[in-house]
């Protein structure tokens, strides 16, 4: 699964220096955890190295400047709910989706509430079974090397899904993994394995809730390998109540001629940081990054991107907007990273934000890396509240406040809820979202 | 003048120019016309000088000089223009400063000291108004933001400082309508002596109601398959390019 | 790749030699290497300096002791051995100065070869001039004509002396010495610089300026710079540094603080030409430099940059505007070549009500340098209404060099209204083909593009400095395209 590294520079200043209370701290929290869950990996001295020698964020970190990881350190315990019978929750959240279905409640395995693809050229099985009967070897990727809680991940997470798809196999619908968080401090560990063979195409979507008393962390790493030609989705929402701490790695290769989507919906969470490695590995590759967050109250959402370009004539797109109530506080950190092979790169990112409240903060750190000569590459941000014109004009043809805010914040989000490949998803995303603010006008304003 | 003897050229792995013969004369006015594709613009930006194009055979004399031997910028100095299809913008040159850069480097390699500070500015006055291109145009950075008759207008203009002996308008009438056509053409016509000659490349007829030719050439796949009187360039309006193929082909 | 012959012009060009590469033999006195308290307690002693001045000097030096070199910045070097250098290093002189016939002949011959030979300067443009060489401020000129209107021009060794209430009002109040590690570096060995005063509703009448010049090898810089403007007041100041070429890395670590009180404006340009290293990326200056200014109410403060030497740039010249309806700007061009690396931007921090900022940097990269832009906005919840507009582009010339783009824009109140932009692009081919159609040759096409591309900023320097940045630009990137 691992592409042959190649003699580049790395991937910005790698200088992160140890900060002795934290590691101290982070060393504590893994033997904590030992003691809680029952599962330990098997290549556990390397990450067991890994886990000593990375740098446990702190304050001073630079990816991590702006995102507070104390609630990780707090007292976790083993989870009492494993099936989703037992959660009161649906196991299918999107209705109306006719798709295949992965089920893990606190980060276990539901049998009963999933619904396995079976289809010449797939392979989808828990991860653990296919750990077990040697279809997938056990290997740590880049993520794990580079960053403390992936390594954490991968000392710890023993499940998850596995999908392969074989050349120039389409998979007829999509397949859903519904991760459920339910009940106070447990810890989730989630590994996904996503291989896609060359000229395959596949849709995924992975859907994260959780009770409204779910505390703890849940820390996902999906690794995704995109074969040459092949086309992905992902489309990610998070819809947590509770407090759950919710950090989600997504480690991508794409191959040439390949196409990655994938989108990051972010509907409610205590605490969401999402970062995205999308390795562009091959000639021709096309990526495309999209993502909303609407955070209120406490709310902190995080989301972190790094598009690798290695190779020449591939383009990526990103678009990242945020709407910020209450106290909440977002992060917008996308790094676009060109690399001296890749000529002919075409990339492009957007990040807008609005700040719909006065205690609201926005964090936004667009980054160009740029090694090669022959690109073109652009970046945009900008944060600001409603549009005061806009909003007047609505109110004087006798359109509420609210309702006239919730006009523009469609408007200004619709795109990318839009782009949402699956049609159920993206209505649900609406439905979700409106049930959250009160937008009751939300289908009226989307015919505006 | 000029004399184009199996002049090949390609970009990439596609031959484009595939042993084109033209010769013009002083003072004569050339108009090639052909379909999309036929090469018309890569024999503009091959005697332009353009190093993205690979001359891979054939010879072209330009006053006596071997023209393919010759770097962009000298082929400039020694009184070659081109109106580019699609002039280039250059943000935060003025207009101004950029034909003063050109204009001195023609001088110096005349072997004549730089042009006077006053004495531009006139000759600034008396071109411009050739093509009616106002101060405010003049004083802007190079092409940008200029409506796409300005733009072409300010390739004239261009040419009018320069007075080149020969000069190559690249489909210098795409883009413009009939208005801003006649001004560039009065501006065109203006410069014509019997020292200058013209080489007009153009898809449409129309053009060369205004600037009226000596000869029209019609480029086919590469090369001039036929030529005539302006006539022809009547014939070609009425009738299309198809008939001239399938003449060519059969 | 397209225009060999442009490729060989070029290489012709960049085999040019750094202008002001040359030392001076001036006898001087110098410190032996090393830094402790004695070295401390000798420079406080050989400046004459107050016991007041001293104390600072040592607490700097404690807190220094505890602070670590960033390793943040998108740069790559070997840290300084803060131990092998010299942290004194005077032109000697039998007594002070009274006036610049008293000048060394051969000082006076090395500010000829920098083109700022003080006489030439007073009858020509007015510029008032303090030339600080390795260090020690050794000329001021105009002194006494600013003074009629109450202006202070000085040097920071004078200031200390005679006026020490707005040294201890001013001094640190911008910068603190526990900033970062070069400024603490600094608050415990500066050893001149200037300092400026304009008092109440005084428009200084001419632009003051400042020469710096790293001479003796084996030694670091360490200049501190204070601007006062105040209420009322505005002043344009511009500053310009140059080194002799040498193998090996020289540190310099000022400091330059501005303090804009109500409805002041101040103007500080800086054309930044040090020693750069040479071809192969030996020796060269490193120059880290922490540069801030505060606005109080309706005030303004401007900085320019024209940054195209040293080996090493990490700079930072910023902003705080702290009073309402301040204002603060930042237009940088940075240029590198060869090995040169830098990691320059602003920080614009906004405290105010309808405090407005601007940010306009234009980065171009040739050679295998890497170029980068680091810049903070942030707006702070008592920011009502505040607006920063940034735009960032990059050009680079080569396919071996880098240009990178690392904004940080916190927000913490609604209406404020942030924007930024940034691009990254190669030189276009286009471009310069178009300019060698019209008899332009590729070293001039390249100088008119960069000079067009670098204009909104090169459009805010004074006159005199416009030119020689315009210059210095070309100079700097001869060679570029490949």
């Amino acid at each position: 699964m691992s592409v042959g590294a190649k003699t580049t520079p790395a991937l910005g200043p790698q200088t992160i220096r140890q900060h002795a209370a934290s590691q101290k701290q982070g060393l504590a929290h893994v033997s904590h955890l030992s003691e809680i869950l029952s599962f330990e990996n098997e290549s556990n001295d390397v990450i067991g190295a890994l886990l000593k020698e990375l740098a446990v964020p702190h304050r001073r970190t630079e990816r991590w400047k702006y995102s507070p990881i104390a609630g990780f350190w707090k007292k976790h315990k083993p989870a009492t709910c494993v099936t989703i019978a037992d959660s009161n929750c649906e196991a299918q959240p999107v209705p109306g989706l006719d798709a295949y279905r992965l089920v893990f409640v606190n980060g276990t395995f539901d049998p009963l509430a999933s619904d396995l693809p079976i289809a010449a050229g797939v392979v989808c099985m828990p991860l653990s079974d296919a750990v077990r009967s040697g279809i997938v070897q056990r290997e740590i990727s880049s993520v794990e090397k580079s960053e403390w809680f992936a390594a954490l991940n991968g000392q710890f997470a023993g499940e998850g899904m596995y999908l392969a798809v074989e050349k120039a196999v389409e998979l007829d619908r999509p397949v859903l993994i519904h991760q459920r968080q339910q009940g106070a401090g447990v810890p989730t560990f989630l590994r996904h394995v996503i291989e896609l063979g060359a000229q395959s195409q596949a849709q995924v979507v992975n859907w994260s809730s959780a009770s409204s008393d779910a505390s703890g962390s849940v820390n996902t790493l999906t690794e995704v390998h995109v074969g040459e030609q092949a086309v992905f989705t992902l489309d990610k929402v998070q819809d947590e109540s509770g407090e759950v701490h919710h950090l989600a790695f997504e480690a991508v290769d794409q191959a040439a001629n390949s196409t990655f989507k994938i989108h990051t919906m972010t509907i409610q969470g205590a605490w969401v940081r999402n970062d995205l490695q999308i390795c562009l590995s091959g000639q021709g590759c096309d990526a495309h990054l999209n993502g909303i967050f609407l955070p209120t109250a406490k709310e902190f959402v995080d989301n972190h991107t790094t598009v690798d370009h290695r190779e020449a004539h591939c383009t990526s797109s990103e678009s990242y907007k945020g709407i910020l109530y209450g106290q909440s506080t977002g992060v917008f950190n996308g790094k676009v990273f060109v690399r001296p092979d890749a000529q002919q790169t075409n990339a492009y990112q957007q990040n807008a934000n609005i700040l719909g409240s006065r205690q609201a903060t926005m964090n936004a750190k667009p980054e160009l890396e740029i090694y090669a000569d022959d690109v073109k590459c652009s970046h945009g941000c900008t944060i600001g509240q409603f549009d005061d014109e806009a909003l007047f004009y609505a109110r004087s043809r006798g359109i509420g406040e609210d309702e006239a805010k919730a006009m523009l914040v469609h408007a200004f989000i619709g795109d990318v809820i839009e782009s949402i490949a699956i049609p159920e998803v993206a209505m649900e995303v609406r439905h979700r979202l409106s049930e959250k603010h009160n937008w009751d006008r939300w289908d009226d304003a989307n015919l505006l | 003048m000029l004399t184009i003897n199996k002049l090949k050229a390609s970009i990439g792995d596609s031959e484009i120019l595939k042993g084109l013969d033209l010769t013009i004369g002083p003072g004569e006015v050339h108009a090639i016309m052909g379909p999309n594709g036929s090469g018309k613009s890569t024999l503009a930006s091959v005697l332009a000088g353009r190093e993205d194009y690979a001359v891979t055979g054939g010879k072209v004399d330009f006053l006596g000089m071997e023209l393919l031997e010759m770097d962009a910028t000298a082929r400039a100095r020694s009184g070659l223009f081109l109106a580019f299809q699609y002039p280039v913008e250059i943000p935060g040159v003025s207009n101004i400063n950029f034909m003063r850069a050109a204009l001195n480097g023609k001088r110096a390699h005349e072997g004549l000291e730089p042009i006077a500070g006053k004495a531009f500015l006139e000759l600034v006055k008396e071109k411009a108004s050739l093509v009616e291109l106002d101060g405010r145009l003049r004083n802007r950075s190079v092409n940008e933001g200029f409506s796409g008759g300005e733009k072409k207008r300010n390739e004239i203009f261009q040419m009018a400082m320069l007075e080149p002996k020969l000069a190559v308008l690249d489909e210098t009438d795409s883009g413009l309508d009939i208005d801003a056509l006649r001004i560039v053409a009065n501006g065109v016509n203006s410069m014509r002596s019997p020292e200058r000659s013209f080489l007009v490349i153009t898809h449409y007829q129309r053009l060369l109601d205004y600037i009226v030719p000596d000869f029209v050439h019609v480029l086919v796949d590469g090369r001039i398959v036929r030529t005539g009187g302006k006539e022809l360039a009547l014939e070609l309006e009425e009738r299309g390019y198809d008939w001239i193929k399938e003449a060519v082909t059969s | 790749m397209a225009y060999d012959g442009k490729d060989k012009v070029l290489e012709e060009v960049t085999a040019k030699a750094y202008e002001f590469g040359f030392t001076t033999d001036i006898e001087s006195d110098k410190a032996p290497a090393g830094l402790n308290e004695d070295i401390i307690r000798m420079i406080s002693a050989k400046k004459n300096e107050p016991d007041w001045m001293l104390k600072t000097r040592l607490e700097a030096f404690e807190v220094w002791k505890t602070m670590e070199e960033p390793e943040w910045p998108h740069l790559s070097y070997t840290q300084p051995d803060y131990q092998a250098m010299s942290y004194y290093a005077a032109p000697k002189q039998k007594k002070k100065l009274n006036s610049l016939d008293e000048v060394d002949p051969e000082l006076l011959r090395t500010m000829d070869k920098l083109g700022i030979s003080m006489e030439e300067q007073k009858r020509l443009s007015g510029v008032a001039v303090d030339f600080v060489m390795d260090s020690v401020s050794v000329a001021t000129s105009f002194k006494a004509k600013l003074g009629e209107l109450g202006i202070i021009f000085c040097s920071m060794s004078d200031a200390v002396q005679e006026h020490p209430e707005l040294i201890k009002k001013y001094m640190g109040s911008v910068v603190p010495t526990r900033d970062n590690f070069f400024s603490a570096l600094n608050a415990a060995v500066f050893t001149d610089g200037s300092f400026c005063y304009i008092p109440k509703g005084v428009k200084c009448p001419m632009e003051l300026s400042t020469y710096f010049r790293i001479n003796e090898s084996g030694t670091g810089q360490f200049e501190r710079t204070l601007v006062v403007a105040d209420v009322g007041s505005y002043v344009s100041y511009l500053e310009g540094c140059t080194a002799p070429q040498r193998d090996e890395n020289q540190l310099h670590a000022a400091v330059v603080e501005l303090v804009a009180l109500d409805n002041a404006e101040i103007k500080y340009s800086t054309v930044q030409n040090w020693y750069p290293g040479d071809a192969d990326g030996k020796g060269g200056i490193f120059n880290f430099v922490t540069k801030r200014g505060i606005c109080h109410t309706r005030a303004k403060i401007s900085w320019t940059q024209v940054e195209t030497g040293s080996a090493v740039t990490w700079k930072y010249p910023s902003c705080i505007l702290k009073g309402d309806y301040s204002v603060g700007e930042f237009y940088s061009v940075a240029v590198t070549n060869n090995a040169q690396q830098a990691d320059t931007g602003t920080k614009m921090i906004h405290i105010g009500r309808n405090t407005h900022s601007t940010i306009i940097s234009k980065g171009i990269s040739s050679g295998r340098s890497q170029n980068s832009y680091r810049g903070l906005v942030q707006i702070m919840p008592s920011a009502e209404n505040a607006r920063n507009f940034s735009q960032c582009d990059s050009l680079l010339m080569t396919d071996t060099s880098g240009a990178h783009t690392f904004p940080y824009i916190e927000v913490k109140n609604p209406s404020a209204k942030v924007e930024h932009e940034a691009t990254t692009s190669k030189i276009g081919e286009d471009q310069i083909f178009y300019c060698l159609q019209r008899g332009i040759d590729a070293e001039q096409a390249i100088s008119l593009i960069v000079n067009g591309y670098a204009k909104d900023v090169l459009n805010q320097l004074p006159m005199e400095f416009a030119v020689e940045a315009q210059k210095l630009l070309a100079i700097s990137l001869e060679g570029s395209v490949g």
